[in-house]
């Protein structure tokens, strides 16, 4: 049965059925020889992982070109300081005033030894040592005639101790003051106030008070300041410091609120004190090595690199195909027009593609890009400017080929038989004589993208083309004019140029791949 | 020949009235804040005129008061003088700096333009003698990739790790610190030592494009009829490819090397920028970067001159090489 169907069918084959013979039409034949390239298949390669890389790993990365990225580093940080206190501080009895100048006459009264003193406005003092560095402060009033007739009486305490209450906003009794200083400079392990018990526990120069076993108030001859105006110094802490002070220890651990032991530091400058800690800190994340978060590691901005490079792959291949499609456009109508026409046109125009040929690109492009700068142009702005330009200057070569090839192609026969059916001039220019040029476009082409990229990718380095924070892959490598840059952080720059590297020579091998398929004579 | 030559210099000559009136039209454009600049500090000065009067006065000395036009002729009529003004940013006559700077530029590119053609010709005829072969895939290749390297990249990669890791060489500059207690040999080898990573920089940049040139033209003689004649003759290889190939590949080789002898003057912006080398490419960057309008109205029109003489020498060496080009 089967044997009999292939006898039917051998006998309906004829010498010019098209089954027979396989035919191949002028496309595919250059598509076979194309693919038959190998460097031409490692271009397309090159170039679908690099548009893929761009365009869909773009959406599909999770940040952003400009996404900052922080981290925590943990930084020694001033906390506290502490001061040895030098000054008298007074607590004044209900009702009394003291008088201006009792600072400097009691620091005076005090290291002289001469008690009695007379203020400037007159009064008459009197200083009665309670223990070491405090003292009462009595006013001495005449009550008679005689030298003898004076009254003492009781106006405050003095002391290089400063007290204080341990709940925000209480004010001691001046009773306690007393008490308590007193009982400070005695080293008295408690005492009794207005019927209270009170304990004191000592830590160097200073004590915590406590009353029912409760912190109540704190003197000390340090004056403690918290760094951050938010953050309170609790009087136990106070006390540990004191304690490490007087020990002269260079740290000390004091639990924070969690109950973890915190180490702080002390710096100690002739008598102030320098608390320290480490403290976490948010950082900006810049030039972090390569990691599970950052596979590309971040640049001086703290941005992720391997976003920068998919969102600058898109602008540099973007430009490459926007400008290389504008340059096709000019100069196909412009070499076309030049070619068909000959003579005065073709004269006018290749002298026109001679001046623009001579202007030199690369100054212009920076003189652009300068001016630019000065008139702050957004970032988008620059990009199609930079396209517009880039296409006004690099028409003339495609200009040149298109006219080239279609003086030859004018004299072919096919051309006068589009004469004589009548065809209209511009049918004759676009329809017959253009699609003859098609492959030699290509392949200029697929190279000029190579060298617009490039272009791009220079003028983006010297800083005059794509802008922050608008990513390009040029002006990612910018950052190597920072030596430490250059010589620390390698995978900041080389990724991007070995983008740039292997994304024109993919379209060059391409362009060479395309130039052999058309062109077989090449191939014997 | 002498009506050829004639008629491609007049021509030449009209190509450049206009390129440099779009050159002076365009640096027209260009922010103005040297002037600005200069009128402020003039201005501050004990006893000054006010701002807005020297802003005027420099304009009018720079001959930016006048329109475009008449900017344009009163510059040109100075510059077929040679005349062509002082410098804002150097403070100096424009050719004394030009003298000062170019020869720089010129060594760097002679040297690359040597060690290219030494480099390429060799490489682009061998690939071209078995072509499809490993060594045409490999000459292929290196070319592409040094015509797809980015100049900078490629400079930051020689530096990266000849200077910073080798340290072989000095990051940039032209001369090492203690270049001052060097004898005059000395002092010239240190200048050479270096121009070394500049000189391979541009070389390998630029040597992609004359080895497919070289070896596009070689197959092209290789397959055209005489070569079949001498080999039908019996010669030795090494005779037709020496002799008859290689004579006739020069035609075009010499046409390419005359056209690009011009390019020698013209300078490397990027790698001179780099490299920090003092030649006409670094200072037209830096001119450029600080608005000096004169110095770099001069650089462009001396480029388009230099382009368009290369053309020129292209075009005749090309008529006086191949007697088979009839001069039209």
């Amino acid at each position: 049965m089967g044997a009999e169907k292939e006898e039917l069918n051998r006998e309906e084959m004829h010498l010019d059925d098209a089954a027979r013979v396989k035919v191949l039409s002028p496309g595919m034949m250059v598509a076979k020889r194309f693919f038959r390239n190998r460097l031409a298949i490692v271009g397309m390669v090159i170039i679908i992982c690099m548009f893929l890389f761009s365009f869909l790993g773009g959406a599909l990365n999770p940040y952003s070109q400009s996404q900052v990225f922080y981290t925590t580093e943990v930084m020694l940080k001033d906390y506290a300081g502490a001061a040895e206190i030098d000054q008298y501080n007074f607590v004044t009895a209900e009702g009394e005033s003291l008088p201006k100048d009792i600072y400097s006459k009691t620091m005076i009264a005090a290291s002289t030894g001469k008690y009695d003193f007379t203020s400037r406005d007159g009064a008459d003092y009197r200083l009665e040592p309670l223990g070491e560095e405090t003292y009462l402060i009595y006013i001495l009033e005449k009550t008679g005639p005689k030298p003898k007739d004076i009254a003492e009486r009781e106006i405050a305490v003095a002391s290089l101790k400063s007290i204080t209450a341990d709940a925000a906003g209480e004010t001691l009794s001046y009773e306690f003051c007393k008490a308590a200083l007193t009982a400070v400079a005695e080293e008295a392990e408690s005492f009794s106030c207005d019927g209270v018990e009170y304990t004191s526990e000592f830590a160097g120069h200073g004590a915590m008070i406590k009353k029912d076993a409760s912190s109540y108030a704190f003197v000390s001859d340090m004056n403690f300041n918290a760094v951050n105006s938010g953050t309170k110094l609790s009087t136990a802490y106070k006390l540990a410091a004191l304690e490490a002070f007087d020990a002269g220890a260079e740290s000390f651990t004091y639990p924070d609120a969690d109950g973890s032991e915190v180490t702080y530091i002390i710096q100690n400058k002739n008598g102030q004190y320098l608390i320290r800690k480490n403290q976490e800190t948010k950082v900006i994340d810049d030039y972090a090595f390569p990691s599970k978060e950052h596979v590309f590691g971040t640049d001086g901005n703290g941005m992720d690199l391997l976003a920068r490079l998919m969102y600058g792959g898109r602008i540099s291949l973007l430009i490459g195909f926007v400008v290389i499609a504008i340059e096709v456009v000019i100069g196909t109508i412009v070499g076309g027009i030049a070619g068909f026409f000959g003579g005065a046109t073709d004269n006018l125009l290749m002298r026109l593609v001679d001046v623009i040929y001579c202007i030199p690109s690369l100054p212009l492009f920076l003189i652009l890009g300068s001016i630019m700068d000065y008139y702050q142009a957004p970032p988008t702005a620059r990009i199609y400017l930079l396209c517009v330009v880039m296409a006004v200057i690099g028409w003339v070569g495609i200009a040149r080929i298109v006219r080239g090839q279609i003086l030859s192609l004018r004299e072919q026969e096919f051309m006068i038989a589009t004469e004589a059916t009548g065809i209209s001039v511009r049918r004759r220019i676009f329809k017959h004589l253009v699609p003859n040029v098609i492959p030699q476009l290509i392949v200029f082409a697929s190279m000029g993208l190579g060298d617009v990229i490039l272009t791009e990718a220079t003028l983006s380095f010297l800083g005059l083309g794509i802008k922050y924070p608008a990513a390009s892959w040029g002006s990612i490598i910018n950052a190597v004019n920072d030596v430490n840059v250059m010589t620390n952080y390698v995978f900041v720059w080389l990724p991007a140029g070995m983008f740039i590297l292997l994304t024109v020579l993919a379209f060059n091998f391409i362009g060479d791949g395309l130039r052999d398929a058309f062109d077989p004579k090449m191939k014997r | 020949m002498k009506k050829f030559i004639l008629k491609r210099l007049l021509i030449s000559v009209v190509l450049l009235f206009f390129v440099s009136l779009i050159i002076y039209t365009i640096m027209r454009c260009m922010p103005t804040s040297y002037v600005e600049n200069q009128a402020r500090a003039l201005a501050t000065r004990p006893g000054a005129k006010s701002y807005q009067e020297w802003v005027a006065q420099l304009n009018a000395q720079y001959g930016m008061d006048v329109g475009v036009l008449r900017g344009y002729f009163r510059w040109l009529s100075r510059a077929v003088r040679l005349d062509f003004g002082d410098s804002w940013f150097w403070n100096q006559p424009i050719l004394d700096k030009f003298r000062d700077v170019i020869w720089y530029s010129f060594f760097l590119g002679l040297a690359s333009f040597i060690l290219e053609m030494v480099i390429a010709i060799p490489l682009g005829i061998a690939a071209a003698r078995k072509q499809y072969s490993m060594t045409d895939y490999t000459v292929t290749v290196i070319a592409l990739i040094g015509i797809s390297l980015p100049s900078f990249f490629f400079a930051t990669i020689l530096k990266y790790v000849f200077s910073i890791k080798l340290g072989w060489f000095d990051l940039s500059g032209t001369v090492s610190r203690m270049h001052q207690s060097m004898t005059e040999f000395q002092q010239l080898m240190d200048i050479a030592k270096h121009m070394i990573l500049p000189v391979i920089t541009i070389t390998v940049v630029s040597i992609g494009g004359m080895m497919r040139y070289v070896r596009t033209n070689m197959l092209e003689v290789l397959n055209s009829d005489y070569i079949r004649t001498a080999r039908a003759k019996g010669l030795p290889e090494s005779r037709v490819i020496n002799h008859h190939a290689f004579r006739n590949t020069l035609i075009p080789i010499v046409t390419l090397l005359g056209g690009s002898l011009p390019a020698l003057f013209s300078g490397a912006m990027i790698t001179e920028q780099l490299f920090q080398i003092p030649g006409i490419g670094y200072t037209s960057y830096v001119s450029i970067m600080q608005g000096d309008i004169p110095f770099v109205m001069f650089y462009m029109v001396f480029l388009a001159v230099l382009t368009l003489l290369g053309n020129l020498i292209a075009d005749i060496l090309y008529a006086a090489v191949d007697p088979r080009v009839r001069v039209s």
